[in-house]
């Protein structure tokens, strides 16, 4: 026990001192501080605009010529300027459409209206904007002009102007889930579940590469008659687990302040309140859980990747098998949880042990999971982590000693 | 310590190692008594490296065994283990890296950092004390090594090729330092396959060849055994005919001095009087018996 706190803390003390370490941390604390000021900018922004409609039309630089040569749709001028403000209608000329279209196409601040009619004799409306992203709101325009189509005509039948009103009303209405998941426990979800992944990617990476150093550079060779390789795993495992845990509650840590800090009160993104409701004690425990699983899992792998190699230029494809695990576990637990409902694939994502760790984050954060099914899943996901660290020790030990040719498998087996 | 150290024994039993069809080390034996150096001698590929490994259990053998002392050598027993290949952790200072070995050994922190200082200053690398690795020297990063295998007092030392890449200065520093363990008690295993370091510090020596013991035993013994096989002349004058004429062979001709081979010390007297009778009056003349690289090569060639 000993030894695997020195090998531990001696792994942690030269973990924390890396470059990498310290710049990944940075980078992070920006993204955060980024992620976290850009919705406080966004409604500082907001509030400082003059709320439309409060005031004189504003001066606007859009404008939208409306042609209607047989005069389809009366008052439509009046009536687009009074609905769309931000921009300025003028009647246009028939003769000149093509004059129009030739401005549309290199200015976006220029539209077009042009009603005709169709094979019924009814109103056939053409919005020319210069793209997708330009111009007016096409859909909208469509509507406010369908309205008025519909009003004008009933009133020219004699319907009185309140019945007119009324059948062109539309009913109030809220929406309201009744399941667990709600936007931000979503939102959540899934930052979590990339978090888990990235760290258990970033932090089992480094046990590989570690492992892979000591090994090529032959300081292994010292630490062997030192102490069990066993020993030397766990410990190493262990204090780049703890160096990960260390980085990752510090983010949270400090994405926590920045979301105190910055996040306005009642901000939304999508009209859906952003809020850290989802995140119960017991969600934050399992996510915590599941993160030192996981990662314990990946490590074990990726040392024995790292003790595969004689070169360290070959690490990279020496993990590429547990890449791949991993990468489709994660995609597993990903297309999961964008499928709505309850599904097969969930529930086998939530046993596997591999995917346990990036999808039980998720289900946690949005769904209502019985302490059975937990249970299970944390109780394969720890046999497994036993099954996979004896076996990494057996291997570890056998390989991380053998330099030059490709070790064999077979040879392993002969040598545990 | 001496008087505990007399107790105290190496014994190596028919250890094998293949590697796949290929035999590595095939049936070595030997026995350390008493302190000293005893030196393990063969060309690069031997299995040298492979025999230390295998003492230390960290590779395990095919069959035979060793034991220090009586028991099966563990990791948890005192012994120090200096690699061929230097592994040291360059990114690391020197101090840190230097107590974290100490510590793995089973010192305690200050213990092993006040050791770790202790053969720094011994041997003269205290100012680096904080410096990265790096940074160092190669021949101050062997002296780090050599600390790393040292910082535990261990009473069992294994030095595999510990003058490989030293410079002279550090040769006689480690040198020095070899005889100071030793006459602090030390068993001291070495691989060589510089004959006159083995020849200046090994009492008893195995040579391996392909793996397989070709020679072993008490390295005086051996030479007695092949008796005085040499002459070292050193005259004004040349002597090759009159050497010629005795029937000596040149084993290798110096700038001031040639070595022949004899058959016998009567070989050597003869020689004597011709060139006494000569008038020649050598200012050297010495009757060996063979060097250590003679009889390596004419065993190894009798091997090949």
């Amino acid at each position: 026990m000993r030894q695997i706190m020195t090998v531990f803390a001696f792994t942690f003390r030269e973990g924390i001192r890396k470059k990498v370490f310290i710049v990944s941390t940075i980078i992070m604390m920006a993204l955060l501080l980024i992620l976290t000021a850009v919705p406080a900018l966004i409604q500082k922004s907001e509030t400082d605009e003059p709320e439309s409609g409060a005031q004189e039309p504003s001066v606007t630089s859009k404008v939208c010529y409306y042609v209607d040569e047989n005069g389809l749709i009366d008052n439509a001028i009046e009536t687009l300027s009074s609905k769309i403000t931000d921009t300025r209608f003028e009647k246009g000329d028939y003769s000149k459409i093509h004059e129009y279209k030739e401005t549309i196409k290199t200015d976006g601040n220029t539209s077009l209206i042009v009603v005709s009619k169709d094979q019924t004799g009814s109103p056939f409306i053409t919005v020319t904007n210069m793209d997708f992203m330009s111009g007016i709101s096409s859909g909208y325009a469509v509507d406010v002009l369908s309205d008025l189509y519909i009003y004008n005509t009933l009133e020219s039948r004699g319907i009185d102007k309140d019945t007119i009103e009324f059948a062109q009303s539309r009913l109030s209405y809220a929406e309201e889930f009744a399941g667990e998941m709600d936007f931000s426990g979503y939102l959540l979800g899934i930052v979590i579940t990339m978090l888990v992944f990235f760290a258990v990617y970033f932090y089992g990476y480094g046990v590989s590469m570690s492992v892979a150093t000591e090994k090529t550079s032959r300081v292994m060779e010292t630490l062997i008659v030192s102490a069990k390789p066993s020993r030397i795993l766990i410990g190493k495992c262990l204090g780049m687990g703890a160096l990960g845990l260390f980085q990752f509650i510090f983010m949270i840590a400090f994405g926590t302040v920045c979301y105190k800090f910055f996040i306005p009160d009642g901000f939304t993104v999508f009209g859906m309140e952003l809020t850290l409701s989802a995140f119960t004690f017991k969600s934050a425990l399992f996510t915590f859980i599941y993160f030192l699983l996981g990662y314990m899992l990946y490590s074990m792998l990726n040392a024995v990747s790292g003790a595969f190699v004689s070169k360290i230029e070959d690490l990279n494809s020496a993990m590429m098998p547990v890449m791949l695990i991993e990468l489709l576990s994660f995609y597993m637990g990903y297309f999961s949880m964008m499928s709505s409902g309850s599904n097969v694939l969930q529930k086998i994502t939530m046993y596997v042990p591999f995917s346990s760790p990036f999808i039980m984050p998720f289900i946690l954060l949005n769904k209502d999971l019985s302490d059975l099914d937990l249970a299970v899943s944390i109780l394969i996901l720890v046999i497994s982590i036993v099954i996979v660290t004896v076996l990494s020790i057996k291997v570890y030990t056998a390989s991380v000693m053998r330099y030059g040719k490709r070790v064999r498998l077979k040879d392993l087996y002969k040598e545990t | 310590m001496l008087a505990r150290s007399v107790k105290m024994s190496l014994k190596v039993q028919n250890l094998r190692k293949t590697f796949g069809t290929k035999v590595a080390v095939e049936n070595i034996s030997f026995e350390m008594t008493e302190p000293g150096v005893f030196g393990l001698i063969g060309t690069n590929g031997a299995g040298k490296t492979t025999t230390i490994r295998m003492i230390l259990g960290i590779i395990g053998a095919d069959s035979g065994s060793s034991s220090w002392n009586g028991k099966p050598i563990t990791r948890e027993m005192n012994f120090g283990y200096m690699p061929e290949e230097r592994g040291i952790y360059m990114k690391t200072t020197v101090l840190e890296q230097l107590v974290y070995f100490g510590m793995l050994r089973g010192m305690i922190r200050h213990e092993a950092r006040s050791s770790a200082i202790a053969l720094m200053e011994r041997l003269g690398v205290a100012e680096y004390r904080n410096v990265i690795t790096e940074k160092l020297s190669k021949g101050n990063q062997q002296k780090i090594q050599l600390i790393s295998t040292l910082i535990h007092n261990p009473e069992l030392i294994f030095l595999d090729e510990p003058f490989s890449g030293l410079d002279p200065v550090n040769i006689e520093m480690l040198r020095k330092l070899i005889y100071d363990l030793v006459d602090e008690g030390k068993f001291i295993v070495m691989s060589s396959h510089q004959m006159a370091t083995v020849e200046e510090y090994c009492k008893n020596i195995v040579i391996l060849h392909k793996g397989r013991m070709i020679l072993q035993g008490n390295l005086r013994q051996i030479k007695s055994g092949y008796g005085h096989t040499n002459l070292l002349v050193k005259t004004e004058k040349d002597i090759s005919s009159i050497a010629e004429e005795a029937g000596l062979r040149l084993i290798e001709k110096r700038a001031d001095e040639s070595e022949y081979r004899i058959d016998g010390d009567e070989m050597a007297g003869s020689f004597l009087t011709k060139l006494i009778d000569a008038g020649i009056y050598p200012v050297k003349y010495e009757i060996k018996e063979p060097s250590l690289s003679e009889i390596f090569i004419e065993k190894v060639g009798a091997e090949v």
